[in-house]
């Protein structure tokens, strides 16, 4: 058992397992069988082709968070994808070759002086997964599907975001087919950036919206 | 009030709102069987065999106890299972046959 697991077995009889026990070297767990089955079955029976689960999963493996900061990094550098990225989030994605794989509409939400935005899928994991990958399991796990809703300026503050309460903060919650995606504010003190060295400022965590970016530059903050 | 009502009012997935403990920031890499049972769920849904809806209300329709006690994958394929035996594409049987002949597999080559 990983010691995270450990972890979550504070929260009590409702807690979310995270994964399943991690097997000892030797028979697939109960589960890891009947996916294999499963899988089996649909393909012998001609639902599925042959070697779909493996594209997807390499399609899975293509997508990661540096896939969102570049779609930041654009809006930052140039305004008028900008006004296309809030006009049409899939579209606008697109443009620079980000597929979704999906049926998905994404909704950007661009944070500002006056509003910051958060993300949660109150009900399962809907997360925008074409520009982000797959989502923290923090994410998937009640203490923030239930709580991000009704009290988001303590949930901020657990992930040591503190913002102002003159600041209105929204909460956007996800679909089966809506999702949505936080365009952060651009951090002070780069002016300068090319776009590449923007990216490396934007983390999955600000495209959340759990956290804002700081400005690189020391007392240049925000 | 027995209280009851609020097993009407909230399913078990519908828990915004609730009151809930501190948010631990975990995270875990995929184990293979869970990226399988990723890429499964996105391919039943493009071929529109079990669409992300379907799988979620599959999901709630274990009941509270399966939703506390199964991990996140294991509620996804229990849940692609049952939907596969209701739309008549494969049946119970079936999944138990194929089940024991992979673990036949399995054995045969360890």
């Amino acid at each position: 058992m990983s010691a995270h697991e450990d972890h979550d077995h504070d929260h009590g009889s409702e807690h979310e397992h995270a994964h399943a026990p991690i097997e000892a070297a030797g028979m697939p767990g109960y589960y890891d069988i009947m996916e294999t089955a499963f899988q089996e079955l649909m393909i012998e029976k001609g639902y599925i082709g042959a070697g779909e689960i493996r594209h997807q999963i390499e399609v899975l493996d293509s997508r990661n968070p540096a896939l969102g900061a570049k779609v930041v990094a654009r809006a930052w550098a140039d305004p008028e994808f900008k006004l296309r990225l809030l006009e049409n989030g899939r579209t606008a994605c697109e443009e620079l070759g980000i597929t979704f794989y999906d049926l998905t509409e994404l909704i950007v939400l661009e944070n500002t002086p006056a509003v910051h935005n958060l993300i949660v899928c109150t009900l399962c994991s809907c997360y925008p997964r074409p520009v982000l990958g797959l989502p923290p399991d923090w994410y998937k796990a009640k203490p923030y599907r239930a709580r991000a809703v009704y009290e988001p300026r303590k949930v901020l503050q657990e992930f040591g975001t503190v913002i102002p309460d003159d600041v209105e903060i929204r909460v956007s919650d996800s679909t089966a087919i809506q999702r949505y995606l936080v365009l952060p504010m651009r951090p002070p003190g780069t002016e300068s950036y090319t776009e590449e060295r923007l990216a490396d400022l934007v983390s999955r965590d600000a495209m959340i919206g759990v956290i804002q970016i700081k400005s690189p530059v020391e007392g240049a903050e925000a | 009030m027995s209280g009851s009502e609020q097993l009407l009012k909230r399913l078990p997935n519908d828990i915004g709102g609730l009151e809930a403990p501190k948010i631990e920031q975990t995270d875990h890499v995929l184990l293979p069987w869970e990226k399988r049972c990723h890429a499964l769920a996105d391919v039943l849904d493009f071929h529109k065999i079990i669409n992300t809806e379907e799988k979620r209300r599959g999901v709630e329709s274990l009941g509270a106890e399966m939703v506390g006690k199964l991990t996140y994958y294991e509620r996804w394929i229990a849940a692609f299972a049952n939907i596969a035996f209701q739309k008549q594409l494969i049946t119970p049987e079936e999944l138990a046959t194929k089940m024991a002949e992979v673990e036949d597999r399995w054995r045969a080559h360890s």
